[in-house]
């Protein structure tokens, strides 16, 4: 049976091979941005991909997400590797989608690239044949928390339940027999290395829709009841609550007018609002969407409006595994020397994969291949090699140790592993944060 | 002996008033240096009382706390007018005549009003005069016209030293008005050149709330999450209550305004006790009470985005001011005659400016006129509000009140008998004092009970 060592020589090789083909397809992404649950065509290409590479693929799963399964035929730890499909809405980005103003200015593609990365390698033979277990590719829609008035309609619809991809796939089974996950998202951190360790925020979103009266501005004001004041005295009075956050409890609150009026010359009578209720831990969210909400329906009483508060699951704080973490460091040494691999502090973003987080041994490193602020106009990934080469060396050495001599490594991670939430009490947590309530002055 | 033409004794008070025209300047002038808030208008009702005993008055001191009453009657029975003047002073410490103590200050002109009472009691009081007349002439001296400071003024309500807010409220309540048939006075205000009166117009009613914010103190440092800021729960307030103001019409003249009387004692911690007083002004009590009602709704809201509680009390303010078409008459041709053609305007009946005055809620109990005259300069209850000229302020307004109160009572007080039969009352005393008691509400709002 041949080393580790040399497994992992036979996985960079074939990665090596196919690097240029790989980032072509990354760029190609990078170039048609689509936002979350309308990743048409990306998912289209990683499919293509999928199936031209052997792996059984299972598709349109939570709309557009799909998986490559690579099945090494013995039974052993399940482990799985994450690529995003989506982008965000940034119309000013340099990369941005001239129609529907998508840009990655998250880097997503690049995690589409580290994924294929990694299958490239893990596929062929001398690889896999040394290996136990099966590695599921889940490429995932939407982890982007946005659009939330879009992905109501489709909750409505029943095409989903939940906003976030990766939450979705949990719902329709796909992690139930998964041990372990990773993904890396790029970053902008120190260039040139890899973050980990660390953790980040969760929270819950609210779509919030206030209901006044029109009547003419000029004509006949005091007819109207104004949802536009309303609102602003909601937003008001959030901010006055902010003296209440805790530091230690990373609060963010972060509200956007999403409609605002019909025309200047009438009353608004119909306003709508979206925000976040952030927090690093899931009480510290649940007290302030109770002051959000107070501070909402006081912007309601004042003017008289109504208000429409609809609460939904939003993602869980990410907590990462430390042996599997350690794992991952080791490998990733070997590709940026130590010095360069580098711990982080508390995120105070959310991503859906701290909801993974909570069932099964996950780690999220970063690959700091970016320049830019995040989500902003200027986020672009700068060092290809980095973001999807390396960034797929580090994942596939990683699971070479823990699916290589008889998957002990894996079998370990798993089962030390001790999970905050089973998937059914994931389930019901997430179902328990929505409400739909109206609120009457 | 003939007896004398109306003409006759007005160009007789006339005479007089001019010839001791620099005492009743004086006199406004030493009530000017000795400015008092309402209710404490101790000084002011001393001097008074001393200038009318130099009149040879008997006097009834201390009504509602300091108001005055005298009286001048005629030789035989009929109705009575009463002459009012204001005994109060506001508070404006930056103001020039401010006490630098209690930075009480004349920034409304009432000091001008104790000149025209003087100068009126000294006209009417002679027998040749009074002898002429039917029925009585009342002199009333009235506390607290401004409606400020409301805190202390509910502590002498606590104190059962008054039960209404403001002079001529108590005044009421107590029956000073009962003997009273109707009644005028002359306000000072802001100009110069023609004319130098007007009158006629209304003014608007109000309604005052103390609203108590309580939150939760702690240390604004060390814990402010542990904390209900009440302060911030008046300030969403008072930002709700502007955005209320797009919905007010221009045709009932709304007025809202609020202070922070009590906003925090310490920095460093978080504000648990706040108090917000509030004024809403309007021209009709149905106006009032629909912007009222607005304006303690956004109360509600401050404590609801804070999660503590409002105590709001509500106050009863003062009515509207109708002015009697009949006296307004009276006035007007006496101006004319004693001061010329252009020398007074009449206003529109439904004319406010926003302000408020207890006259107003005289005027629903009995016919009053409200004139005013126009000798100041800056702004009202400002700083810089100076009565510029004292023969306009007081003296000219003097002649005209003594011969309008000639021109009721002479004659046999067919006039004044005409006035009282062309009023009706929109109260009686009784329902009145019944319905202003019922205006004191207070509300306890509680956030964490909804």
């Amino acid at each position: 049976m041949a080393t580790q060592v040399t497994l992992k020589n036979n996985f960079i090789t074939a990665t090596n091979s196919r690097a240029g083909e790989i980032e072509r397809i990354t760029r190609d992404i990078l170039t048609h941005p689509e936002s979350g649950y309308k990743e048409v065509r990306t998912s289209q290409i990683v499919d293509e991909w999928f199936r031209a590479n052997g792996l059984a693929v299972k598709n349109g799963i939570a709309k557009t997400g799909l998986v490559g399964v690579l099945d090494t035929g013995v039974p052993g730890p399940h482990v799985a590797v994450i690529g995003e499909l989506d982008s965000l809405v940034v119309p000013d980005h340099k990369h941005a989608d001239a129609k529907t103003g998508a840009a990655h200015a998250c880097g997503h593609h690049a995690q589409i690239g580290a994924m294929l990365t990694v299958a490239n390698g893990l596929i062929k033979d001398d690889v896999k044949h040394a290996l136990v277990g099966k590695i599921s590719f889940m490429a995932v829609p939407a982890e982007e928390y946005i659009e939330l008035e879009f992905r109501e309609l489709l909750r409505e619809s029943g095409e989903i339940e939940f906003f976030g991809g990766k939450q979705e796939f949990i719902r329709l089974g796909l992690f139930d027999d998964v041990d372990i996950a990773m993904l890396t998202h790029t970053g902008t951190d120190s260039f040139g290395t890899f973050g980990i360790h660390g953790s980040s925020n969760g929270m819950i979103g609210k779509t919030i829709q206030y209901i006044g009266k029109a009547s003419h501005a000029g004509g006949s004001p005091h007819l109207g009841v104004n949802a536009l004041n309303s609102a602003l005295l909601g937003l008001s009075g959030i901010h006055a609550q902010r003296d209440t956050f805790r530091d230690s409890d990373t609060v963010r609150v972060h509200p956007i007018i999403t409609k605002g009026g019909a025309s200047v010359n009438s009353v608004p009578s119909d306003v709508h609002l979206e925000t976040y209720a952030r927090a690093s831990n899931i009480p510290a969210i649940l007290s302030t969407a109770e002051k959000i909400d107070r501070a909402l329906r006081a912007g309601a009483l004042a003017t008289g409006a109504q208000v429409r508060i609809i609460t939904n699951p939003g993602y869980l704080p990410t907590k990462y595994d430390r042996s599997l973490t350690e794992i991952y460091r080791h490998n990733a040494a070997s590709l940026v020397g130590d010095d360069n691999v580098i711990p982080r502090n508390h995120g105070t973003g959310c991503s859906d994969i701290g909801d993974v987080s909570h069932i099964i041994p996950t780690i999220q490193p970063t690959v700091n291949a970016a320049t830019g602020e995040g989500h902003g106009v200027d986020y672009v990934v700068t060092n290809y090699e980095l973001a999807v080469l390396k960034s797929g060396k580090a994942m596939g050495m990683t699971i070479i140790d823990l699916l290589a001599d008889h998957g002990r490594l894996g079998t370990r991670v798993a089962t030390s592993f001790n999970a905050p939430m089973t998937i059914n009490s994931y389930l019901a947590r997430m179902r328990a944060f929505r409400s739909d309530i109206t609120y009457e002055t | 002996m003939s007896v004398p033409t109306v003409n006759e004794l007005k160009s007789h008070a006339i005479s007089i008033i001019n010839s001791d025209k620099e005492t009743f300047i004086d006199a406004a002038k030493t009530v000017y240096e000795i400015p008092e808030t309402g209710f404490n208008e101790i000084k002011t009702s001393k001097f008074i009382d001393g200038q009318l005993r130099g009149l040879e008055f008997s006097v009834q001191t201390g009504i509602a706390k300091t108001g005055l009453k005298a009286t001048i009657t005629g030789k035989d029975s009929g109705p009575t007018v009463a002459v009012i003047a204001e005994l109060d002073a506001l508070n404006v410490p930056m103001h020039l005549g401010a006490d630098t103590e209690t930075g009480a200050a004349h920034a409304c002109g009432h000091h001008a009003q104790i000149g025209i009472l003087l100068g009126v009691a000294a006209a009417l009081r002679g027998a040749f005069i009074k002898n002429s007349l039917s029925g009585k002439v009342v002199l009333i001296a009235t506390p607290a016209e401004e409606f400020i400071e409301i805190q202390e003024r509910l502590n002498l309500r606590k104190n059962s030293e008054i039960e209404f807010l403001s002079g001529k409220q108590e005044m009421i309540r107590l029956g000073t008005f009962d003997d009273v048939d109707m009644a005028m006075m002359v306000h000072t205000a802001v100009g110069s050149g023609t004319p130098m009166l007007n009158i006629g117009g209304t003014s608007n009613a109000h309604v005052s709330h103390q609203v108590r914010y309580i939150g939760k103190s702690s240390h604004a440092g060390g814990a402010p999450d542990q904390g209900i800021n009440a302060l911030q729960a008046a300030i969403f307030a008072n930002s709700a209550i502007n955005t209320q103001r797009e919905t007010f019409r221009e045709m009932d003249v709304a007025r809202v305004h609020g202070i922070i009387s009590r906003g925090g004692v310490a920095v460093n911690a978080v504000p648990d006790d706040i108090l917000y007083e509030g004024r809403v002004r309007a021209k009709s009590l149905n106006a009032l009470d629909h912007v009222s009602k607005k304006v303690i709704r956004c109360y509600k809201a401050g404590a609801l985005s804070v999660g503590g509680s409002a105590e709001i009390l509500e106050i009863a303010g003062y009515h509207p001011l109708r002015q009697d078409r009949n006296i307004q008459e009276i006035f007007v041709s006496n101006a004319r005659s004693i001061l010329g053609k252009e020398s007074i305007k009449v206003l529109p009946k439904t004319y406010s400016q926003g302000g408020s005055t207890d006259m107003g809620d005289l005027s629903c109990i009995m016919p009053v006129i409200h004139p005013y005259t126009i000798s100041a300069s800056g702004v009202g209850h400002g700083a810089d509000y100076i009565i510029e000229d004292y023969d306009r302020a007081v003296i000219a307004p003097a002649k005209v009140v003594a011969a309008t109160v000639i021109d009721l009572l002479g004659n046999g007080a067919s006039a004044a008998k005409k006035v009282i039969d062309g009023y009706s009352a929109t109260y009686s005393r009784d329902n009145y004092v019944a319905l202003q008691r019922a205006k004191f509400r207070i509300e306890t709002y509680n956030s964490t009970f909804r």
